[in-house]
């Protein structure tokens, strides 16, 4: 019961991720799963020049896809290296304060995160662009202008909170004798903070970077409006998805949960060893201590079946079924698509000239049935069409 | 090197709050000087005084006849010794005993060399490679130690460091402690509430009481001479006997209490009158079963209540005809089967072995 309670979260939680990394694999212009055109990697490539001209751009020739990330990994940059210093002073002065101050400097110093993101954009860009009025033609005017700078800092208003609340967590742990014992033993207060704090914080450090930088890299609603001409990611995501979603969007959506997996996996992975390296030493210090040989009796562990088993299968047997699917029906490769584009072809010649059989013949735009002097009883070609009508009652 | 420290007239307060009150006491080069008091009597105010954590609010500390005021921690030649040690969880054992040399800028290999001395100097040599968690208890005390000696200060202070050892492991460090000091042969100012500690380790002793210094001396003099009832009762325990003074003996006083009369000595320094209410003290092992033939110049009427065994000695807890308690103890060598609950017995005990002082507060157990 457990475990189907279990898939049913995890079904409502990835559905929609998976559903979409498949249709990013459908040659079709709109992302679907059906009707299947055919199995193609084009999304994440050139993408496609439609029967009508028109360039559908996939993950790879999207320029202005390619220049959004561009700024939004700038943006990321700078926000990391400006809020992650505020977030730590901040959380280091909160340290030092004591009494009733303490509150309502913890209160003033979350306050960013409880504001609408929309505002803290929208003020940044009022605010400089007063700021670059004042100096005329110059740098000033140029940089209160520019939309990366304004939103490295619309986005380090709020993002630096968090890194405040990060290290403020791991700095309630900090045994402040520590401080002490340093400046006892000689060391400056300079010394004290490289020696002694930072090395304690930099676990806290290397997260509240990683978080800022995806705060950053996945924030709409302040940098639409700090962003002012330019564009990021996100920026360009939203205006395509205005014009219609492509499946090259699912494209990208599936690189970028499968760098995100990637990543997840290196740290799990990288995390394990380190603790086993720890766990090993720890054993090995034991073993010195203790002459027990109980001890240094090795156990061997039995093979297990992991327990997230049923759902690798269940994965499994989908894919396999689909792929069989897809291989039978020959529904992939580029004899698939260019069926395909052949068949659209022809039956939008075939709408083509429908439309033109029905065209208008000039007489008829120009006298003719719509428009010219005849009665507006005639105007549906059909003068006896409200002859019986009655009225509204 | 050792320095003589010399604190003057030192007062902190917080707020209204005296933490220490006119504190004036010298310590010599090269001693071993406890301050003894409970928690919250300000001994640790005075330690982080002359550490300077903490400035003075009045008065001067002085170390080597050199006034430190306005000079910071780290510019003072003490080191302290953290009641929980303090030491840096992210280095190794070598990092930590040289993090003094390092921050003096002090190269790698010098570093290097007398992190290992000072090994040899704890008994872990080679262990310099593993983290501080990796060691023991009383390994870590020892690291303390070495790192507060690595840079040869003048003064060593040490801030309860024993307080979270085990008891067996609590006395083998105050020995080595006391080794410690006679081989780098530097002034130890030792802080504790541990009477048994201070005694064993000291030279000399301060008993502090709510931020005020009650009494300076040697050990054997402030447990036998107390100078108040406080100190009587801290260092110590001691029997109290309320009573009026009704006549003076040369330099002994008689006391009449509700139990009866008894005699004993008074201090030099805090004679007594006819008349004056005052507290003679006597301690459970100068309580003594008299045997045929004992002369004793006191005898006390006490009904036994219960009985303790501790190991090396027993306790008794009785009670006099006026309900107060009292407790003495016997070596367990000496038998005792004869002494139940609910018995009558005579105690007897020296008047030399028995202090009087002014009526004062005592120390709350």
């Amino acid at each position: 019961m457990m475990g189907i309670y279990i898939f049913i979260f995890f079904a409502y939680l990835f559905g929609p991720l998976i559903i979409m990394s498949i249709t990013a694999f459908n040659s079709a212009e709109f992302p679907s799963i059906t009707p299947w055109e055919c199995f193609s990697f084009r999304w994440f490539n050139e993408g496609k020049i439609a029967y009508d001209g028109q360039h559908l751009a996939g993950l790879l020739s999207d320029w202005r896809l390619h220049d959004g990330i561009i700024s939004s990994l700038i943006i990321g940059a700078g926000v990391v290296t400006l809020s992650v210093p505020i977030g730590m002073a901040a959380a280091i002065v909160l340290t030092q304060v004591r009494s009733q101050l303490r509150d309502i400097y913890y209160s003033i110093s979350i306050m960013p995160v409880l504001f609408p993101g929309v505002i803290i954009g929208i003020s940044t860009v009022v605010l400089w662009d007063r700021i670059a009025g004042l100096g005329g033609e110059g740098f000033i005017a140029d940089i209160g202008r520019n939309g990366i700078f304004l939103t490295i800092l619309a986005q380090t208003c709020f993002i630096s909170t968090y890194c405040f609340l990060i290290f403020v967590a791991r700095l309630q742990r900090f045994d402040q004798t520590q401080e002490e014992a340093a400046l006892d033993l000689g060391a400056s207060q300079t010394q004290v903070f490289f020696k002694i704090l930072v090395p304690y914080l930099s676990p806290a450090i290397a997260s509240a970077a990683v978080i800022a930088f995806l705060f950053s890299f996945e924030n709409y609603n302040t940098t639409v409006f700090s962003i002012l001409s330019d564009q990021t990611l996100t920026t360009v995501i939203a205006s395509k998805v205005r014009l219609g979603i492509s499946p090259a969007l699912s494209a990208l959506a599936l690189t970028i949960i499968a760098l995100t997996i990637i990543a997840a996996v290196t740290y799990e992975v990288l995390r394990r060893k380190a603790e086993k390296r720890y766990a090993e030493s720890q054993e090995k210090f034991v073993k010195e201590k203790a002459a027990d040989n109980r001890i240094n009796k090795k156990y061997k562990a039995g093979f297990k079946i992991p327990k997230g088993i049923t759902a690798i299968l269940l994965i499994v047997v989908f894919a396999t079924y689909g792929a069989t699917q897809i291989v039978k029906n020959d529904l992939y490769g580029q004899s698939c698509i260019d069926a395909a584009d052949k068949e659209k072809k022809s039956k939008f010649l075939e709408q083509l000239q429908t439309l033109e059989s029905n065209e208008l013949t000039d007489e008829e735009l120009s006298g003719g049935s719509l428009g010219g002097n005849q009665d507006y009883g005639d105007i549906f070609g059909d003068p006896s069409l409200f002859q019986d009508f009655g009225g509204f009652d | 090197m050792s320095a003589d420290v010399e604190l003057s007239d030192v007062s902190v307060t917080f707020g209204s709050f005296y933490a220490a009150k006119n504190v004036n006491v010298k310590v010599n080069g090269g001693e071993f000087f406890s301050f003894l008091g409970p928690s919250g009597c300000g001994k640790t105010t005075l330690l982080r005084a002359i550490s300077g954590f903490q400035e003075p609010s009045e008065g001067k500390v002085l170390i080597d006849n050199k006034d430190m005021s306005g000079i910071g921690p780290n510019k003072r030649p003490t080191a302290l010794i953290f009641q929980n040690l303090a030491l840096f969880p992210l280095m190794s054992v070598s990092e930590n005993i040289a993090f003094s040399l390092e921050v003096r800028g002090v190269s790698k290999e010098e570093r290097k060399k007398r992190a290992d001395e000072l090994l040899e100097l704890i008994a872990l040599e080679g262990q310099g490679d593993k983290k501080v968690h990796q060691l023991s208890g009383g390994q870590k005390q020892r690291v303390a130690i070495a790192r507060a000696l690595a840079v040869e200060p003048k003064v060593l202070l040490l801030d309860e460091p024993l307080s979270a050892l085990d008891l067996k492991l609590r006395q083998r460090m105050r020995t080595e402690l006391r080794e410690i000091q006679k081989r780098v042969n530097i002034t130890f100012i030792y802080i504790t509430h541990d009477q048994g500690e201070a005694l064993t380790m000291s030279d000399r002793i301060a008993v502090m009481n709510e931020g005020e210094l009650e009494q300076i001396g040697k050990c054997d003099e402030v447990y036998n001479n107390p100078l108040t009832p406080f100190v009587a009762t801290f260092v110590g325990e001691n029997n109290p006997l309320y009573g009026k003074v009704t006549g003076i003996e040369g330099d002994k006083a008689r006391i009449e209490t509700a139990d009866g009369q008894y005699l004993a000595t008074m201090n030099e320094s805090k004679k007594l009158n006819i008349g004056d209410e005052s507290i003679a003290f006597v301690r459970p092992e100068s309580l003594f079963i008299p045997r045929d033939g004992d002369n004793f110049d006191n005898k006390i009427d006490v009904n036994i209540e219960s009985f303790e065994f501790e190991g090396n000695l027993k306790n008794f807890y009785a009670s006099l005809k006026s309900g107060a308690k009292i407790k003495f103890s016997v070596p367990n060598a000496i038998d005792t089967s004869s002494i139940t609950s609910g018995s009558s017995i005579v105690l007897g005990f020296e008047s030399s072995k028995s202090v009087i002082l002014p009526k004062a507060s005592l120390a709350i157990d």
